[in-house]
């Protein structure tokens, strides 16, 4: 037995351990993986024969596949595919015995894997899917995340921190652009309930599927329409951004009426979704509003309220807007990340008419508090603004929000038009947006070489999510259905067939890999014959030669000692002394089959024997 | 022949045929042992087998170079400088215990061996072909000796060890049924020795056992904590003892166990420094089970 194979099942139990530490304890799967993957290890550690040593390599095998199945994203991925390929060149360790180092194992593991991949193509195209692991645990993630927040409260921050870590990135990859920097808000929550102090989002009311009733999958997007691809961090919030037209794409989304896109997966992990870029059917614009939009606790900020109720006598919601905003405009207000915290008694009094210093919060609270105060409906909306347009080398490019991105605004309920997106911080001295805006195309200014790998990565996930992720069920059968039209019950025989040319082209390719890289079959046939000695126990001791080994072969089977001699003479023949032409090959090939054939029909004599004679 | 010389060295079957080996690959044997091991009589053998001119030199501390090579003697009756050859000039030349004599004289000796000419006073001699030189020394640990530095040891292509004859062979030399060396009478001439060399050179060493051999230098040069790297020079004794070896062998190519056969006489030597440490031919051994022998 190799001296490496231990120390490669062992490292491959610290890559498993390593994918095991990504999983969430919420899933009983994971739980699955992590019993599975501790009765590998418990199983490594007592292994002493060749047989226990070939049940741990399947055993790893196995847990990767089903880490695979829980993690499909491409880090994990990649740790994963890293995990297979060391469990496979223990295997080969154990299987071919001494010999062979740990650059040729590695060498021959990736071979195997190569060989492996038609038929991964095949399955991974053709077979039908299972329903994804990921939806199983539905509703809120841990609550200690950064991110949005369902509830909002301006007046209590005193200073607010920018935070540059990844928030979410939206890729545009059927050669859609994004939209110019001020057209940029992606929302993600409604916050319509307002106590004078703080905006809370209404109870996030999942439209569950019944038991056992899958939603049924959206229809795909049209040819030739453009596509939103996201990837959203772990933010432990069930609704997760879009740019508010568009339809979803992904099974697991659930648009609601006030606008917010629900993601049926956990929010403690990534999760992808896909949208259609333009939908003229975005029903969440036109839907009323209800009393809540109007609900305002009275007599907290009566200076706002007397200004509010000034402009209750003009007659539409419109014209009352367009004096808000003169209004606003008016004042000398100014932005800035520290404002100081508001005092408890009428905050937005003070906010509005003395220090006039704020962020978006500030700005959007007052604003739609303002509104409301002059009878128009209105809520506040948190998303994110802006972003930063990346173009990766060889990629799709992409927006990249940071949680600095983060941004509120306000919804005004125009009479025949519907919410109307309202950004009072843009009317602000030292909106950072503006800023940015004039600096350049929406590019933030910065990042050094770490920046750009992390972008160039992100690229990378991203192109993983549309390819790899993003084949789904439906595309399946749109493959499907392209292939064999309307014969889809000849896919089982499809399958069947695929898999057989694809594990026969496996299996050539990888015996054309071992033919070419050792370019020689007397060598090649010499190590088939050592293989088959090696599984009985025989191997050759360090330095010793083929007349030395094949004494101590003939000391064991004395029966054999006739195809031996011939096989070794014909060998050392071909090999030291004339030019081995193809004639010799064959020989060789001829003698070393008979060789080996020798030897299983003297075992199984033997166990014949012994069978008989316990 | 083997068995000729064997019947004169009783029990070392092994040890003669290594000898042979040497002679044929065109290379000089040092013989390291105790005093009484049979050194002398194993040169002497090896002489006479082949019916080769045989003188021997013992090297004291107070050896000249000139005891050696010889010297140019005024001739008055011709008045001119003749020039006497000295014991060097000889077929096999045994030289016993040369690491008693000093330095310089174990130089000259050793110049003449790589050479095979020797210069005196300008005038350059030829030595006779073939040419063996069979030097025996002492332990180290006996009085009165003076190392061989590595590169005087590099020139000989074999460093062999006689040690005690086993038991049924002593008992044989005591009953007195050993023969002396010079009742061998030869069924070779030098000529033969000449066309055994050239055959031996002959010998076919395929791709497959330069790469065994390069291996094993490389192994030897990669773990220089394990003896002094091997030099190319080593290399080439070694491909030319496996030659000499596999002509011994009745085989007209060199395969790996030829070269397993005399890699240790050839480079334990040379990787040991001189300075024999452990047990015989560890370092060797070690080297040996470094390289795959399955070629």
């Amino acid at each position: 037995m190799s001296g490496a194979a231990a120390p490669l099942q062992w490292l491959t139990m610290g890559l498993l351990a390593v994918g095991l530490l990504g999983l969430s304890p919420a899933l009983s799967l994971s739980l699955l993986a992590f019993g599975l993957a501790v009765l590998t290890a418990l199983k490594l550690r007592e292994a002493r024969s060749l047989e226990e040593r070939r049940v741990v390599a399947l055993l790893q095998l196995v847990c990767a596949g089903l880490l695979a199945a829980l993690r499909p994203e491409l880090a994990p991925s990649l740790l994963q595919g890293l995990a297979i390929l060391m469990a496979l060149a223990g295997l080969l360790a154990l299987e071919l015995g001494a010999g062979p180092d740990w650059k040729a194992l590695l060498r021959r593991s990736l071979q195997v894997l190569l060989a492996a991949m038609p038929i991964a193509l095949v399955l991974f195209l053709l077979l039908p899917r299972l329903m994804p692991f990921t939806n199983f645990g539905a509703g809120q993630g841990m609550g200690a995340m950064t991110g949005l927040s369902d509830s909002m409260e301006p007046g209590s921050i005193a200073r607010l921190a920018v935070s540059r870590q990844a928030a979410a990135r939206v890729a545009f990859p059927l050669g859609g652009e994004p939209p110019p920097l001020e057209q940029r808000y992606w929302r993600v929550m409604v916050h319509e309930r307002f106590d004078g102090r703080s905006w809370r989002s209404a109870a996030p009311s999942f439209a569950r599927p019944a038991a056992g009733q899958p939603a049924p999958p959206p229809p795909p997007a049209a040819p030739g329409e453009g596509i939103q691809l996201w990837l959203i961090e772990p933010s432990g919030l069930a609704a997760v951004p879009w740019s508010g037209s568009g339809r979803p794409l992904s099974a697991d989304l659930n648009l609601q009426r006030s606008g917010e896109l629900l993601n049926r997966a956990p929010g403690s992990q990534r999760r992808v979704y896909a949208l259609t870029e333009k939908s003229d059917q975005s029903g969440w614009r036109t839907a009323p509003p209800g009393p809540i939009d109007l609900l305002l606790p009275l007599g907290e900020n009566p200076r706002l309220e007397a200004l509010a109720a000034g402009w209750r006598r003009l007659g539409s919601n419109r014209e009352r807007l367009d004096a808000a905003t003169g209004w606003f405009r008016g004042q000398p207000f100014r932005y800035t990340l520290e404002p100081g915290a508001l005092p408890r008694q009428a905050p937005l009094d003070h906010f509005l008419f003395e220090s006039r210093l704020g962020f978006c919060g500030h700005y959007a609270s007052a604003f739609t508090t303002l509104m409301r105060a002059a009878g128009v409906p209105a809520r506040v909306v948190s998303g994110y603004r802006g972003g930063q347009w990346v173009q990766p080398v060889g990629g799709t490019g992409y927006v990249d929000l940071r949680q600095a991105d983060a941004h509120a605004w306000s919804e005004v309920w125009l009479d025949g038009e519907g919410w109307r997106r309202v950004d009072p911080t843009a009317w602000a001295a030292g909106d950072p947006l503006a800023r940015s805006g004039a600096a350049g195309a929406g590019s933030r200014a910065g990042g050094g070489p770490l920046d750009w790998i992390q972008q160039q990565w992100w690229g990378l996930d991203i192109a993983w999510a549309r390819w790899w992720l993003g084949y789904d069920g439906e595309q399946q059968q749109a493959l499907v259905a392209r292939l064999l039209g309307d014969r889809s019950h000849l896919l089982g025989v499809v399958v069947l067939l695929a898999v057989a040319v694809s594990l026969a082209a496996g299996l050539g390719g990888l015996g054309w890999l071992g033919r070419r890289r050792r370019g020689d079959p007397l060598r090649l046939e010499l190590e088939r014959t050592l293989r088959a000695f090696a599984r009985q126990g025989m191997a050759p001791a360090a330095g010793e030669t083929l007349p030395v080994f094949a004494q101590r072969l003939q000391q064991r089977w004395p029966a054999l000692s006739g195809p031996l001699e011939a096989f070794v003479a014909h060998y050392q023949q071909q090999r030291f002394a004339g030019v081995p032409g193809p004639i010799g090959r064959r020989q060789a090939r001829r003698l070393g089959r008979a060789l080996r054939r020798s030897l299983r029909a003297g075992n199984r004599s033997q166990n014949a024997v012994q069978r008989e004679h316990p | 022949m083997i068995g000729a010389i064997g019947a004169v060295l009783l029990g070392k079957e092994h040890e003669v045929r290594l000898a042979l080996a040497c002679l044929l690959a065109r290379g000089h044997l040092l013989i390291e042992d105790l005093p009484g091991m049979g050194k002398t009589t194993l040169a002497e053998a090896l002489a006479r087998s082949f019916g080769l001119g045989f003188k021997r030199v013992s090297f004291t501390s107070d050896l000249l170079p000139a005891d050696l090579t010889g010297l140019n003697v005024f001739d008055p009756a011709a008045a001119s400088f003749r020039f006497q050859p000295g014991p060097l000039f000889s077929q096999v030349l045994l030289a016993d215990e040369i690491n008693r004599a000093s330095p310089r004289t174990q130089s000259a000796l050793l110049e003449a061996m790589a050479a095979g000419r020797v210069s005196v006073d300008g005038t350059s001699h030829s030595l006779p072909r073939p040419f063996l030189v069979i030097a025996t020394q002492n332990g180290l640990d006996q009085g009165g000796t003076s190392a061989l530095p590595e590169s005087q040891l590099d020139r000989f292509l074999m460093r062999l060890s006689l040690g005690y004859p086993p038991r049924q062979a002593e008992r044989a030399l005591l009953q007195g049924e050993g023969l002396r060396p010079d009742g061998l009478s030869g069924a070779f001439g030098p000529e033969d020795l000449l066309a055994l060399q050239d055959r031996a050179d002959r010998q076919h060493c395929s791709s497959a056992l330069l790469d065994y051999v390069l291996d094993l230098l490389e192994r030897s040069r990669r773990q220089p904590a394990q003896g002094h790297p091997l030099s190319p020079r080593a290399g080439l004794a070694l491909v030319a003892a496996a030659r000499a070896w596999s002509l011994l062998e009745g085989r007209d190519h060199v395969i790996p166990d030829d070269v397993q056969a005399v890699l240790a006489p050839v480079c334990e030597h040379r990787m040991d420094g001189g300075q024999r440490g452990g047990s015989d031919g560890e370092l060797s051994q070690r080297l040996q089970a470094g390289v795959d022998g399955l070629r």
